[in-house]
């Protein structure tokens, strides 16, 4: 290492920082990037640049945005009377994929884990609780993780929301077994859920 | 040894690693508290499914590297408790009770009588809504300080032996005290006292019920037991 020049270090310790990559990992990566034309080479710095110089966070429902609103809350064609709440803005791509959902989202940042100190106000709970306090929502639809914290989530929003705004009705996404999948490696829970909401064909 | 080992084990935490892994904190009847990988366990088409979530009592086989996390080969369901996580108090109970044995019970060193009594709790909480009281938690928190060998004398003053007017508590003596050990104590009403012998000695699912104001205290006695002679700081049982 100590035979590299500091510019080059310098690059190898910055990308050993990303998840994932180690320093092996971080040397290829830089050797690679060396490698490339400054055509090549340099968009990735400005992309980098760009992303942590335009883009926060929406002033709604905390979804990544450039500007005060995200591209979904500033959507009129979206119904904003149905909220899906998730965990993080990384949960909002495979919900859009779908092409079934088109209300708006709430974003909480995380979710309840007394375990590691994350209470109700560590995560936007309150700020989704007023949202929708201030009218016009009918349906929240909490899609957290189906982990034990994003059950424990789910259930304290759907106890709040009984008690602050008992005329909004909130919904949890189903769980079942996932298309492709054997039945013999279902687990109990997911297998039993699957069976007290099946439907009629 | 590095190799295949199989166990049984109580899911108390996990955490997120990688791109799709997971980080486990287990509980084992044989082997204490062991860390392990769930490798691709996030995947929606994990062979684990949810499996090792936490509250899942499971049997594993696990392979142990030279690392000091094991990674984990098989997992079958013995409990999954399903219907403690749809009861938002049955769940908050539980956790407190993973809670508590993760921070006190924190090596390999095996202690069969925590696995069990873990197990008989969280089965508890599972089959029983009602059971997830304070009075319940602090009932099943004295017993893990039994298991950990920090049960708090209650039948005579813990600092000279007497048998009569035992009303304080003192964690540095080791439990109730009689008017004139009192120092360094606080006071530990009829009714308290009364609680923690019977919570002690009835069996897990029979608690015994006690006014807030004994359960407040009980509690205290409880936590500053821990922190004195565990140098475990929980949060209380509210």
């Amino acid at each position: 290492m100590s035979s590299l020049s500091p510019p080059v270090n310098r690059l190898i310790t910055e990308l050993s920082r990303l998840p994932g990559v180690g320093q092996r990992t971080a040397q290829r990566l830089a050797f690679h990037i060396l490698r490339l034309p400054p055509e090549e080479a340099l968009p990735l710095a400005e992309a980098i640049r760009e992303v942590k110089e335009k883009v926060g966070q929406c002033e709604v429902c905390f979804n990544l945005a450039v500007g005060p609103r995200c591209r979904i809350c500033e959507d009129e064609r979206r119904d904003p009377s149905l909220i899906c709440v998730v965990e993080e803005p990384s949960d909002i791509l495979p919900i859009e994929r779908t092409n079934e959902f088109n209300g708006r989202y709430h974003v909480l940042g995380g979710a309840l884990s007394p375990i590691d100190g994350v209470d109700p106000e560590d995560i936007r709970i309150p700020e989704l609780l007023e949202r929708v306090a201030a009218g016009g929502v009918r349906e929240v639809v909490v899609a957290t993780n189906s982990t034990t914290t994003g059950e424990a989530t789910a259930l304290y929003i759907a106890e709040q929301m009984r008690e602050r705004s008992p005329n909004v009705a909130v919904t949890r996404l189903a769980s079942g077994l996932p298309v492709g999948a054997d039945l013999e490696y279902a687990d109990e829970i997911t297998l039993g859920r699957a069976l007290r909401a099946r439907r009629e064909l | 040894m590095p190799g295949l080992f199989k166990t049984e084990a109580v899911v108390l935490r996990s955490f997120r690693y990688g791109e799709a892994d997971r980080i486990l904190h287990l509980y084992t009847p044989d082997r204490g508290r062991i860390g392990a990988v769930a490798k691709g366990v996030r995947r929606i088409k994990s062979r684990f499914g949810g499996r090792l979530e936490p509250l899942f009592r499971v049997a594993l086989v696990l392979h142990e590297g030279r690392g000091e996390l094991a990674t984990v080969t098989s997992a079958s369901t013995i409990h999954p408790h399903a219907r403690l996580r749809e009861r938002p108090e049955s769940l908050r109970r539980a956790g407190q009770a993973c809670e508590a044995v993760l921070r006190l019970f924190d090596t390999e060193e095996p202690n069969a009588p925590v696995y069990n009594l873990l197990c008989r709790e969280l089965a508890l909480l599972d089959e029983r809504a009602e059971a997830a009281t304070r009075a319940q938690a602090l009932a099943f928190r004295l017993k893990l300080l039994l298991a950990a060998g920090f049960a708090p004398e209650l039948a005579a003053c813990a600092s000279c032996g007497e048998r009569e007017h035992l009303g304080a508590f003192s964690a540095s003596a080791g439990g109730v005290v009689c008017v004139g050990c009192e120092a360094g104590s606080f006071p530990l009403d009829r009714s308290a006292h009364e609680f923690l012998v019977e919570a002690l000695t009835r069996p897990l699912a029979d608690a015994p019920a006690a006014p807030e104001s004994a359960l407040a205290q009980a509690d205290r006695a409880i936590a500053e037991t821990l922190e004195h002679h565990a140098h475990v700081r929980l949060a209380r049982v509210a």
